[in-house]
């Protein structure tokens, strides 16, 4: 893992004792609100509808067991218990007073992290692969050049005020569990005929109100030219991006409004002046900064098979986690594991101290002291013996966070919703929570199989609807909530936003009208294997449409 | 029929201005404004953000069902009291927010 060197500490120290004396002197009433409010943005602190909400920032969702236990700290010290991992990788704190946010400030700096670019219009936390450094199919590791992002775009004084906010997604391999064709900048690694290593680029996606998938504006950059390619687009963005209207400011808007290749053709000119120059990358920096992410000391391991069919018979919950939390690692006799967040009835996201002390405790002693946070809200062990699984299993269901869910129906992604946002239009939570529990049932569970349900409470689409296979979005009418249905979302490289199908459920149908689709989806498969998104890729809305409207 | 409410500073909790011109927590407690009395409802925000310690102040619409204030919006119910979501933490369900000892404030 990546460990700050002396400019990291010194500028989160620095940043550290600014907001705390900004802090102090807002609650001193030196400083108004009104000059205050875009200060606290800047630092991660939002106001949500009961308190203040802090947004902690977890470079490219990677990780140690030391900074997990200062989560569960700060949940334990300045919070109510528990933490909410987010969609951007990140982790949100719902209780925090602002008495106490110097302090927390200092805490994390005190284990290398940081509440910086987790809001505001700049280049926010970069977001990776979790399973990068692990994965058996990845391309490479794409951890060191997320941190050199990290390093290039923390506080870049040209783009601290952009039109709007600016993500970076990146992955190394290609099968793309980051979502990058959902970000302003998506990054893919890509080998040229050469068979060099560079990167595939995508821009122009995004969610929201106005769902974009990226576009390809450049199929090889090499490493060296990374940056200067990347800021040779925020300089197109930061110059033409619209700043007339928020909802129309993001990048997305602009390569849409003046089409892919009108911007490629800004972008080329304004890179044909900077490459070559101080943002060329030195292989030698690379390599250093490339060294922090070597793999762990991983011992040869003896030939270790597990019978799943045997063991899901002895003891089914262990088989189901075996089957679905399980993913291939690059180094023979490991493998990475999902911890899902999604228990029936619980807060997608949410984990206690205890369970974060927990988790990290595993990390330490199982895991080389490594975690991930995904973008579907689970926590990844990336590297563990498959000879320790079962023991790895008894102690994530001593804290309770074994369920074998990941990728089924109940591993849902849920924004905060009405009941905690300040944005938000629609409640999530109960809705997910009442969705598990309708399909508890883990034969049921099986039996339905992948299926990625996505909830939003508004427009905004932090709970990623418009890329569910089933995505749910929550309206305000009349006064009360309303929740639209999509289908054939999809978040990966088969990239696709999803549909309308027709008018809005009152929540206490939701459940029902998603057992209906479900049902109509079993009932029309050509077989098992024949995925939810790939049968509705097959049949079209139609028969999911009848089966919940009818055919008139 | 109007009240002001907005979240204190310190502890970011839900807060309504009573008849006595104090912002607390209780919303059964807030002041109602009838139409006649905008003049009175905008000295009153006008006040409050003089003081600097109520921050995102706003006039939400209510009725008045039997004597209690009820919220029109869903948003501001929520607001009042707390999240929703059928949810524990270590046995004890969500409660809003309550303000600091330092909570305390008039116009």
């Amino acid at each position: 893992m990546y460990r700050y060197d002396e400019f990291d500490a010194a500028f989160v120290a620095g940043r550290t004792a600014q907001f705390s004396d900004q802090v102090k002197r807002r609650l001193s009433g030196e400083l108004s609100e009104e000059q205050f409010r875009p200060l606290r943005l800047m630092n991660g602190l939002y106001l949500q509808l009961h308190a203040y909400m802090m947004r902690i920032a977890v470079p490219y969702g990677t990780l140690s067991s030391r900074q997990m236990r200062m989560f569960a700290h700060i949940a334990r010290t300045y919070d109510r218990g528990y933490g909410h991992f987010t969609t951007r990788q990140n982790i949100q704190f719902n209780w925090p007073r602002l008495k106490d946010i110097p302090r927390i400030l200092e805490e994390l700096a005190s284990v290398e992290m940081h509440a910086i670019q987790t809001s505001g219009n700049c280049i926010r936390n970069v977001t990776a692969d979790h399973f990068a450094g692990a994965a058996a199919d990845e391309i490479i590791d794409p951890r060191p050049i997320a941190e050199i992002l990290r390093q290039w775009s923390s506080l870049h004084p040209e783009f601290s005020y952009l039109p709007r906010k600016f993500k970076i997604a990146v992955t190394g391999s290609p099968n793309d569990r980051a979502a990058i064709r959902f970000h302003d900048i998506g990054l893919q690694a890509a080998t040229n005929a050469a068979g060099d290593i560079g990167w595939e680029v995508w821009v122009g996606g995004g969610l929201g109100r106005t769902p974009m998938i990226g576009k390809l504006i450049n199929g090889f950059v090499p490493n060296e030219h990374l940056l200067a390619y990347l800021e040779s687009i925020m300089r197109v963005y930061n110059r033409y991006g619209r700043r007339d209207n928020k909802y129309k400011a993001r990048i997305k808007i602009l390569v849409h409004e003046e089409g892919l290749e009108t911007i490629k053709g800004q972008v080329e000119a304004e890179f044909a002046e900077v490459r070559g120059g101080v943002l060329t990358l030195p292989q030698e920096e690379v390599d250093r900064i490339t060294a922090y992410f070597a793999p762990p000391a991983f011992t040869p391991q003896p030939a270790t098979r597990i019978d799943v069919a045997y063991e899901s018979i002895i003891d089914p919950a262990y088989g189901r986690w075996l089957d679905n939390n399980i993913n291939s690692h690059r180094e023979p006799g490991y493998a990475s594991v999902t911890i899902s967040l999604k228990p029936v009835g619980g807060a997608p996201g949410d984990a206690t101290d205890k369970q974060m002390d927990d988790i990290a405790d595993i990390a330490e002693r199982y895991g080389f002291d490594e975690l991930r946070v995904t973008h579907e809200q689970n926590l990844v062990l990336p590297h563990v013996a498959i000879a320790d699984l079962r023991a790895v299993y008894d102690a994530l269901v001593a804290t309770g966070v074994a369920d074998g869910n990941n990728g089924l129906i109940t591993d849902m992604i849920c924004c905060p919703g009405l009941d905690f946002c300040a944005l938000a239009n629609a409640r999530s939570i109960p809705l997910a929570q009442e969705i598990s529990r309708k399909f508890a049932e883990p034969a049921r569970q099986a039996e339905i199989g992948d299926l990625k349900i996505k909830i939003s409470g508004c427009i905004n689409a932090c709970g990623h609807h418009h890329v569910g296979h089933i995505g749910i979005l929550g309206v305000e009418k009349k006064g009360g909530e309303l929740y639209q249905i999509t289908l054939g979302g999809d978040a990966t490289e088969q990239a696709a936003v999803g549909k309308i199908i027709g008018p809005g459920f009152e929540a206490e149908n939701v459940p029902g009208a998603i057992e209906t689709l479900v049902d109509t989806y079993i009932a029309r498969r050509q077989s098992a294997d024949e995925s939810f998104i790939d049968a509705y890729r097959r049949l079209g809305e139609a028969p999911f449409k009848e089966a919940l409207y009818g055919t008139a | 029929m109007e009240i002001l409410t907005g979240n204190e500073l310190t502890s970011g909790g839900t807060v309504y201005l009573d008849a006595q011109n104090t912002w607390v927590e209780d919303l059964q407690a807030a002041r109602v404004f009838g139409k006649e009395e905008a003049a009175e409802r905008d000295a009153a925000l006008a006040a409050t953000k003089a003081t600097g310690r109520i921050i995102s102040v706003e006039a939400e619409e209510v009725t008045q069902d039997q004597g209690r204030i009820v919220p029109k919006r869903l948003r501001e119910r929520i607001r009042a009291a707390g999240p929703t979501a059928p949810l524990t933490l270590n046995g004890e369900i969500y409660d809003r927010q309550h303000l600091d000892e330092d909570g305390h404030v008039s116009i």
